[in-house]
């Protein structure tokens, strides 16, 4: 049987889902011999192969059109969409900002900062993604798998890919379940 | 008796027994957020739904009550589901992001309920409506995005502390906690308890002291008594490496059901005061670090010398180990005057009458948590000995009368029915026109006697006659002027209309002090030396006064004050969170207290400190305190 092929992407978040993917240290050559992992942020490839993958995996919520694009697009080329972390499960951190309008989040972002040089200007430009509200990814495209956590700790990640890796769907309780 | 089957298991339980609380005593545990066993239920929530065989919808748990030959099933699918929706529903109402909530991670029951229900994701999102965050008050901090709308707290301050300062507002998704008509919280009637913050389920009523400092789950729990006043509530302290978290009321503490004021939960985190770190000696005019054998050398030579002309003080925060040993100590060497730092002034008149009586007269706090009218002379509770104040307050709206011989602008202004404010010194004589009144007399005259409106007066007097369980409190307080007569008259008429009796007392273990014997005015003239066991204690300004000309003066001290400054010798020792003891609280009850956290290398406890002191001078203690009490506590109350 061939080996499932696994993509990742990250979306609204701040790679720290990632980074707690690698945290899983040396198991993740025990992972490369059971799946084939394709494109990532982190490496060389970066879409999911049009032909298709196994498991696609997103971190982090969407924010803007550009992230929906991707999220459309990981589901159309995965078997198995998983929501890693609490960005993708629920909006997490980025999603503070549904509780203001987007003019509000741009004007604190690019003019009233501190650290703002001279008067500041919210960029606009046709080619740039247009924000939207922060939404977690089940909120636009279908999801199979939660793994919430900010981050999730690395025996969870590690414990839902292997499961994945060997079909099974994981199903995450006890002390796999944390929402931190 | 009322049988019936859950899930499976054929039960007996007493008539009119809740479904939960039949599930829970057999071992079935169900989900609950708005219940809490301290209070009413309220059903507010919807997680405890339970299928009823026969039923036409699911059924609360908590306010269903038994019937007999009830079928129940608590983990069927359906309950399953609906639990599902019920938490799904709670979570989409409000700002419910774990990951920036101080109480996430173990400390947040709706959290967990999640979890117990296996949920990864919420199905429905929130609706972003953002709610104020309320940071008026200096304790609480009211965040209504973490608001559940369970209650717990509205039913905390009105059934447990009787405060009535919570309630909610408006209707629907818009319903908002809210203190007293609208005020911001630091603003309102709210007495700064912090019953709300410990019994709230989620991250809603945070205390802003101890937030994100420690979770539940990476603390240590120590349980042992508050020593900020003669009631002796029992606690919880969180502390983590050595640090003090937080405070909370001992929901399994007999005296308070979990309940604390201000002074037992916030003041201990707030105290800012210095501590003092080594022993000192004054030489050449300034006080120097010194090491404990030379400060005690010099204590010991200083008493030896002095011949009796010395006087000691003990504060009423020492353990009764520490107070024994003080006392042992101090008269070996001569010292005829041991007074407490109170005087025992409040508690001494009280014991002064039961050596007389000889028997039992004051009454358990039980009692007081049971009576349906309050005669509260002197002193205003809802400053001091607070949680007995939460006692009577939390009685007022079944129809209990509270009269309170005070100032007028006590803080039950209120609650009270009547305040009658007789003027200081006028107690005991009113006490007994009262008692008067009681069988039939012109209170027109009692009243114009004492400048007090008829009406009231007429009125107190008929609240006390109609009470089927009337409770005489008097209050410590330092300024009555006939002490002795003023107890005994308020016990007159407990004994007249057969109400039970309790006196609030003053410090920690003023009655113990009062049982030793230090029960007389302190008299400092022609002290050559001065002893004072100050603790941890914080003493009035006129306290200190008294201590001004005192040649040599020796302090047993905690934290840094006016007294150590002055001082010809400081003795660091150990704050009341840093040390085990015994105290004896207001009704006589000997309370044991634990240390939670490690005091500082060279802080000795103020036992250890006398022990060594002791050994110096050649003086053989012996733990007599035990002895003390047996013949002694159960005098005075029952």
């Amino acid at each position: 049987m061939a080996k499932p092929k696994v993509a990742s992407d990250w979306l609204a978040g701040c790679a720290g889902c990632h980074m707690s993917l690698l945290d899983i240290d040396e198991r993740i050559a025990k992972l490369v011999q059971l799946v084939d992992l394709r494109a990532t942020p982190i490496t060389d490839l970066k879409e999911p192969d049009e032909s298709g993958v196994t498991v696609g995996i997103l971190e982090g919520g969407i924010n803007n059109s550009y992230n929906e694009e991707v999220a459309k697009k990981m589901r159309s080329r995965c078997q198995i969409l998983v929501a890693l972390g609490d960005c993708a499960v629920f909006g997490g951190v980025p999603a503070m900002r549904n509780f203001f309008t987007i003019e509000e989040s741009l004007k604190r972002a690019y003019i009233e900062t501190p650290s703002t040089d001279g008067s500041g200007k919210i960029p606009s430009s046709p080619e740039l993604a247009v924000p939207t509200r922060v939404r977690a990814i089940h909120e636009v495209v279908k999801v199979d798998v939660f793994i919430p956590g900010c981050p999730p700790d690395a025996d969870i990640i590690f414990f839902a890919l292997s499961e994945l890796a060997q079909g099974r769907i994981p199903k995450l309780e006890n002390q796999n379940l944390m929402w931190n | 008796m009322v049988n019936l089957t859950i899930d499976g298991k054929t039960i007996e339980v007493k008539e009119g027994t809740t479904v939960l609380n039949a599930a829970r005593a057999n071992g079935v545990e169900i989900p609950t957020l708005c219940d809490h066993p301290q209070l009413t239920p309220y059903g507010g929530c919807r997680l405890c739904l339970v299928e009823v065989e026969g039923a036409r919808t699911l059924q609360p748990s908590c306010t269903l009550p038994v019937n007999n030959n009830m079928v129940v099933h608590t983990d069927s699918e359906k309950v399953r589901e609906a639990r599902k929706f019920v938490l799904t529903m709670i979570f989409s109402e409000r700002n419910h992001f774990c990951p920036y909530c101080q109480v996430s991670g173990g400390d947040c029951e709706l959290q967990n309920a999640a979890y117990d229900e296996g949920m990864t994701h919420w199905p429905l999102q929130p609706n972003w409506k953002p709610f104020p965050v309320d940071a008026s008050h200096p304790y609480i901090i009211m965040e209504h995005n973490r608001c559940i709308l369970c209650r717990r707290c509205v039913r905390a301050c009105g059934e447990l502390v009787g405060n009535f300062t919570l309630g909610f507002e408006e209707r629907g998704a818009d319903s908002a906690l809210v203190a007293d008509l609208g005020l911001p919280l630091g603003e309102s009637s709210c007495i700064g308890c912090g019953t709300c913050v410990q019994i709230c389920p989620t991250g809603a009523l945070i205390d802003r002291w101890s937030a994100y400092q420690g979770k539940e789950t990476d603390v240590e729990i120590t349980k042992t008594i508050c020593q900020g006043c003669s009631v002796g509530c029992g606690i919880e302290v969180l502390t983590r490496d050595n640090r003090l978290v937080r405070i909370e009321g001992d929901w399994d503490a007999e005296i308070n059901g979990g309940v604390l004021c201000d002074v037992g939960r916030f003041e201990p985190k707030t105290d800012e005061r210095e501590r003092v770190l080594t022993p000192m000696l004054r030489k050449d005019g300034a006080l120097k670090a010194a090491t404990w054998e030379d400060a005690l050398a010099v204590i010991s030579s200083k008493m030896k010398s002095s011949n009796g002309k010395a006087a000691a003080i003990a504060s009423t925060r020492l353990s009764l180990e520490a107070m024994d040993a003080f006392n042992q100590v101090c008269r070996a060497a001569g010292i005829q005057s041991v007074f407490s730092s109170e005087e025992s002034l409040p508690t001494a008149a009280a014991w002064k009458i039961a050596e007389k009586v000889g028997k039992p007269f004051e009454s358990k706090l039980d009692a007081l948590k049971q009576a349906d009218c309050y005669l509260l002379i002197g002193e205003d509770l809802t400053k001091d000995h607070q949680v007995l104040s939460f006692f009577m307050k939390r009685n007022l709206p079944a129809g209990a009368s509270l009269i309170h011989v005070g100032s007028a602008d006590s803080g039950f202004k209120n609650y009270a029915n009547v305040i009658l404010p007789v003027a200081a010194g006028k107690e005991a004589e009113f006490l007994g026109d009262l008692k008067t009144l009681l069988n039939g007399g012109d209170s027109k005259a009692t009243a114009a006697k004492y400048g007090l409106n008829e009406e009231y007066l007429a009125e107190s007097v008929k609240l006390m006659k109609s009470a089927a369980k009337p409770a005489i409190v008097l209050g410590s307080r330092y300024d009555y002027k006939q002490p002795v007569e003023t107890c005994q008259a308020a016990l007159d008429i407990a004994n007249a209309m057969k109400a039970i009796f309790i006196s609030s007392k003053g410090g920690a273990n003023s009655l113990a002090a009062a049982q030793m014997g230090m029960d007389d005015a302190i008299d400092l003239t022609g002290a050559e030396m001065v002893i004072l066991a100050a603790a941890d204690d914080k003493f009035s300004q006129t306290f200190m006064k008294k201590f001004e000309k005192v040649p040599f003066l020796v302090v047993f001290s905690s934290y840094v004050s006016p007294l150590t400054a002055s001082a010809d010798v400081v003795l660091p020792v150990r704050n009341w969170l840093e040390q085990d003891g015994h105290f004896v609280n207001l009704e006589g009850r000997l309370l044991s207290a634990k240390a939670a956290l490690e005091a500082p290398q060279d802080v000795l406890s103020t036992f250890e400190a006398l022990e060594k002191l002791a050994a110096g001078m050649n003086v053989k203690l012996a733990s007599t305190w035990k002895d003390a009490l047996k013949t002694t506590s159960a005098v005075m109350v029952d």
